[in-house]
């Protein structure tokens, strides 16, 4: 696999060193090479905004979701059908910035730096968009092909707060979707969405 | 553009970015996914992890410093405070165009509950009703009293005969028959243990966890315990692990990568595997002391003052600073049934087969051990131990069990417990000494993992001998002062 530029992470299919048991390497060779040539989508945020509800809801597994923040300190990984392909959702740990101050905030930032994307998630708590948005901005600067989630949707009704989100995309000049994850709201739009960046070849980012 | 800096950091921006172009011509940069707009505004912000990993030439290195130091020069304040700045504005101002709220915003139950929960007058005596109801009523008295002895007299009166009995019939020699069946079989003993004691009292324990994680109280709890914290010279942040460490030290030792220094993690960890009792431990102590609510006061008495004694003296010993303690307090919500059930699940899950190969560990060797004779002198060398805690022979093995996992040591109080050989004195030092043990392997493998060998090695025989000598010390105490329950 052609990584651009990056001289770290280039996992290779360990053929080279079958033995008498490749048998059986070769049973599950395949499953463990295929990540690797998915498709990425990375959900990255900050703590508590619900990137493991989301990612629950993407790829159907469970990692473990709560009212606390910091439930998440370590990547994990899933598969999700989008459109009629396979394509890896990456959950990461909670980051206020991409400078990162904790352990856990660099796991997710080096995951960003070293790992090439199709597509980032950045989900935010739609309540407290002016907290998140800075996030968003780094993003954008970054390079990186951003779709800004505003999670909670259903909290933000029942506070009856209005957001624009036509404006709010003009303005920011990526894509914008709302959703409720933990009731699965608007999960099957946002599904629809990521499709569109799938097909879309992965070294490209709009910047 | 989206966002523009003030002057001075886009000057300094478009200056970073050419010194990078220049490094790119001779090798090309290690983490090329980000944009060089992004990574010369990361440089300006000091970022010492992505300085390394980019592996600048020195020349290069020497003249991006000197940029940084015009550039703050000539803003009069750090290039960081100033970009985050202009981020904060630009964010704020794009919020109050697309973002409207109403204009009158009612007092919601949420908000009136939340101030209820954080101010120490009312936050206590809510602590106190949850520890009361939730702890002591749902999983002491229900999970592991009524489920206990529901499942245990099942177990006892349908599965453990039978077993007895095919194990009889199966194998002609004695030796095989006491492996799986029998005092100390497997299926009579470690599945016994695990599916009679060690599961209702997890699960309840587990599922009033799960409720409060998705309530948004822990936050507040933690919020509240800052204070306490600050007392004895801890950071207020060290409570998110310490928290979740009522669930699992384990996870809750990996969680302590979320605060910012060493000293601060070192600290945790060690207050965690010596002074945060786990579910499992909870669970079983519950268990052992419900009937008893003295003992039960004294144990929490005691252990929260080690707790306290201990943190102060780390404080103390390993120095630095404090660091600021702030915490995203997310909103009360009505937990969903759901998601609480199929957390419970998956922790129980996860939790249950762990420990089942344990115990059947246990049980193989401790089989092997009786085979050979090496048990009863094990439980020889244990029984001074044993007597100086002021604890009967039998409970010697109790201990022997305790090394492999704690809650499987506990789950042997629990059953000898039933048949009436402890009294509560007896109990309340055995279940001190199980607190303040190690919880489990799995504990010492995250400590080596996360803490290193040599940290390890240092809290581990710094706790294991304390766990007895604060045994000893609560033996003396009750015969001192002649309590008894």
């Amino acid at each position: 696999m052609d990584c651009h530029q990056c001289r770290s992470h280039c996992q290779t299919a360990q053929s080279p060193k079958s033995r008498w048991w490749h048998w059986r390497q070769k049973k599950t060779a395949p499953s463990l090479v295929l990540p690797d040539t998915l498709s990425k989508i990375a959900l990255v945020g900050m703590p508590n905004v619900g990137k493991s509800a989301l990612f629950n809801a993407l790829t159907g597994r469970y990692v473990t979701v709560s009212n606390y923040p910091g439930t998440t300190v370590e990547v994990s990984r899933g598969q999700a059908t989008i459109g009629d392909r396979p394509v890896l959702i990456v959950d990461t740990p909670g980051m206020y910035s991409l400078l990162p101050i904790t352990e856990e905030e660099r796991v997710a930032r080096d995951m960003l730096l070293s790992t090439p994307v199709s597509l980032v998630i950045h989900v935010v708590d739609a309540k407290n968009l002016g907290r998140m948005l800075p996030l968003t901005f780094q993003l954008i600067e970054a390079g990186l092909p951003v779709l800004l989630v505003l999670n909670m949707m259903d909290e933000v009704r029942q506070l009856q707060i209005q957001i624009q989100i036509d404006h709010l995309q003009q303005e920011l000049g990526i894509p914008v979707m709302a959703t409720a994850a933990a009731t699965h709201f608007g999960i099957r739009e946002l599904k629809a969405k990521i499709a569109t960046y799938v097909d879309a070849p992965v070294l490209s980012p709009a910047y | 553009m989206l966002l523009s800096y003030p002057q001075p950091i886009e000057l300094a921006i478009a200056q970073i970015e050419s010194v990078l172009v220049k490094e790119e011509e001779q090798a090309p940069l290690p983490d090329a996914s980000l944009s060089l707009r992004s990574l010369a505004l990361l440089l300006l912000q000091n970022d010492s992890a992505l300085w390394q990993r980019l592996r600048l030439s020195d020349r290069a290195s020497q003249f991006i410093r000197t940029i940084i130091e015009e550039t703050a020069q000539q803003l009069g304040e750090s290039p960081m405070a100033a970009i985050t700045r202009a981020r904060q504005q630009r964010a704020s101002m794009l919020e109050q165009t697309v973002l409207s709220e109403p204009s009158v915003t009612r007092m919601t139950w949420a908000e009136r509950l939340h101030q209820l929960t954080v101010h120490p007058l009312t936050g206590f005596p809510i602590l106190l009703f949850i520890l009361y109801f939730g702890i002591y009523q749902f999983v002491g008295q229900f999970g592991a009293g009524v489920l206990v002895d529901a499942i245990e007299t099942t177990f006892e009166t349908y599965i453990s005969p039978v077993v007895n009995h095919a194990a009889a019939w199966l194998f002609p020699w004695k030796p095989l028959q006491d492996l799986v069946a029998n005092e100390y079989g497997i299926i009579t003993l470690g599945i016994r243990y695990a599916v009679a004691i060690v599961l209702p009292v997890v699960s309840t324990y587990f599922l009033m966890f799960s409720l409060l994680e998705d309530s948004g109280y822990l936050p507040r709890l933690s919020l509240m315990l800052d204070r306490l914290f600050k007392l004895i010279g801890l950071s207020g942040r060290a409570v998110i692990p310490m928290v979740l460490g009522l669930g699992c030290d384990t996870m809750a030792t990996i969680v302590t990568r979320t605060l910012e220094t060493k000293r601060e993690r070192v600290i945790a960890t060690f207050l965690l595997s010596l002074a945060i009792p786990c579910a499992a431990q909870w669970g079983v102590i519950l268990g052992l002391l419900a009937q008893k609510p003295a003992a039960l006061m004294i144990w929490a008495g005691f252990i929260t003052t080690i707790f306290l004694v201990m943190g102060f003296l780390t404080a103390k010993l390993l120095p630095g600073h404090k660091a600021d303690f702030f915490i995203e307090v997310p909103p009360l919500r009505l937990p969903r049934l759901q998601n609480i059930l199929v957390k419970t699940y998956v922790r129980m899950k996860w939790y249950f087969w762990e420990i089942i190969p344990l115990f059947i560990w246990a049980s193989v060797l401790i089989w092997v051990g009786r085979l050979t004779g090496l048990f009863d002198l094990i439980i020889q060398g244990l029984q001074p131990i044993t007597l100086w805690l002021g604890l009967p022979p039998a409970a010697a093995p109790i201990f022997l069990y305790g090394f492999f996992r704690r809650d499987y040591g506990a789950a042997g109080l629990f059953d000898l417990q039933q048949t009436g050989a402890l009294d509560g004195a007896q109990l309340l030092v055995a279940a001190v000494v199980l607190t303040l043990f190690l919880p489990c392997i799995a504990q010492l493998q995250v400590m080596l993992k996360e803490r290193g060998f040599k940290t390890t090695l240092v809290m581990v025989s710094f706790i294991i001998p304390f766990a007895f000598v604060m045994g000893y010390v609560m033996n003396m105490f009750t015969q001192v002062l002649g309590v008894s329950f």
